[in-house]
């Protein structure tokens, strides 16, 4: 079971399973959309479902989306000091916001993920 | 895609347009004494005109809509005339012996380099305002 599901399942309320049956109680129970497990679960065999397209408004379409954002940042940053350095009509402020731009999401992207572990690591932590 | 540090258009706008500024005070510092240009005339002083534009380019980035920043309107000539000198040996002179100077005058383009100087550093001083309230957001919720 990754973090992500046992963050969600712990946020809906439903009780920690092993990773087999996950998509049986969860559909049993009907606390959790299918589709969104399905999508979470997406590396364990037997669990993905051709056909279904996976909501963008998971945590892990979310996070995915940061990366995405965080990495375009990053390549708006590279190209503007490229341009810079070629002699293109780019100003030394503009490559500069560009970078602290870049700078600043990935620290909030490195938060993220540091929120994400400490979660992890203190369902690792729950007796049960 | 999202808006991380506030502030941000506008104040990359303010730089560009300041910087536009600068350029055009140093084009006149440089041809203070320039007393023959393309069309055979001494040069002219040019000065920036500034306006506020919608951000409605910038809106689709993630700044708020509504919101107006400056641009360079344009950048024109200033009709007040020249000092005339007296130097018959110029090549440029006229029959009398006077030479048309261009309308420039040193110390108003230090005045304004100082001006364009100064609003670029409270530009960037919001921009590093709007950096560090990023950075504290990112703090929220640290021990």
């Amino acid at each position: 079971m990754n973090a992500i599901t046992s963050i969600r399942q712990l946020w809906s309320g439903t009780p920690l399973v092993p990773a087999g049956s996950a998509e049986e109680t969860a559909s049993a129970s009907g606390s959790i959309p299918a589709a969104e497990l399905r999508q979470l679960n997406a590396a364990q065999p037997g669990a993905s479902v051709s056909g279904v397209q996976p909501p963008e408004t998971s945590f892990a379409g979310l996070l995915g989306q940061m990366v995405e954002g965080v990495n375009a940042k990053q390549g708006i940053a590279a190209q503007a000091l490229q341009d810079l350095q070629g002699g293109q009509t780019v100003s030394l402020h503009q490559a500069m916001i560009a970078a602290e731009e870049a700078n600043v999401s990935f620290q909030l992207m490195v938060e993220v993920r540091n929120r994400l572990l400490d979660s992890y690591q203190e369902l690792m932590r729950l007796q049960v | 895609m999202l808006n991380i540090i506030p502030s941000l258009a506008s104040t990359t706008a303010a730089l560009d347009a300041e910087s536009t500024r600068l350029e055009v005070i140093s084009q006149n510092i440089a041809n203070a004494n320039t007393t023959r240009g393309p069309d055979g005339r001494p040069y002219q002083r040019q000065e920036v005109v500034f306006e506020n534009a919608l951000q409605q380019a910038k809106a689709a980035n993630g700044a708020a809509p509504g919101l107006v920043a400056p641009q360079v309107a344009s950048i024109q000539k200033d009709p007040r005339p020249g000092r005339s000198v007296y130097q018959p040996g110029h090549p440029d002179a006229d029959a009398n012996g006077m030479v048309q100077f261009p309308n420039v005058d040193i110390y108003e383009e230090m005045a304004d380099m100082i001006v364009a100087s100064r609003t670029y550093e409270a530009n960037l001083a919001v921009l590093k305002n709007g950096r560090s309230m990023a950075l504290q957001d990112l703090s929220i919720g640290k021990h």
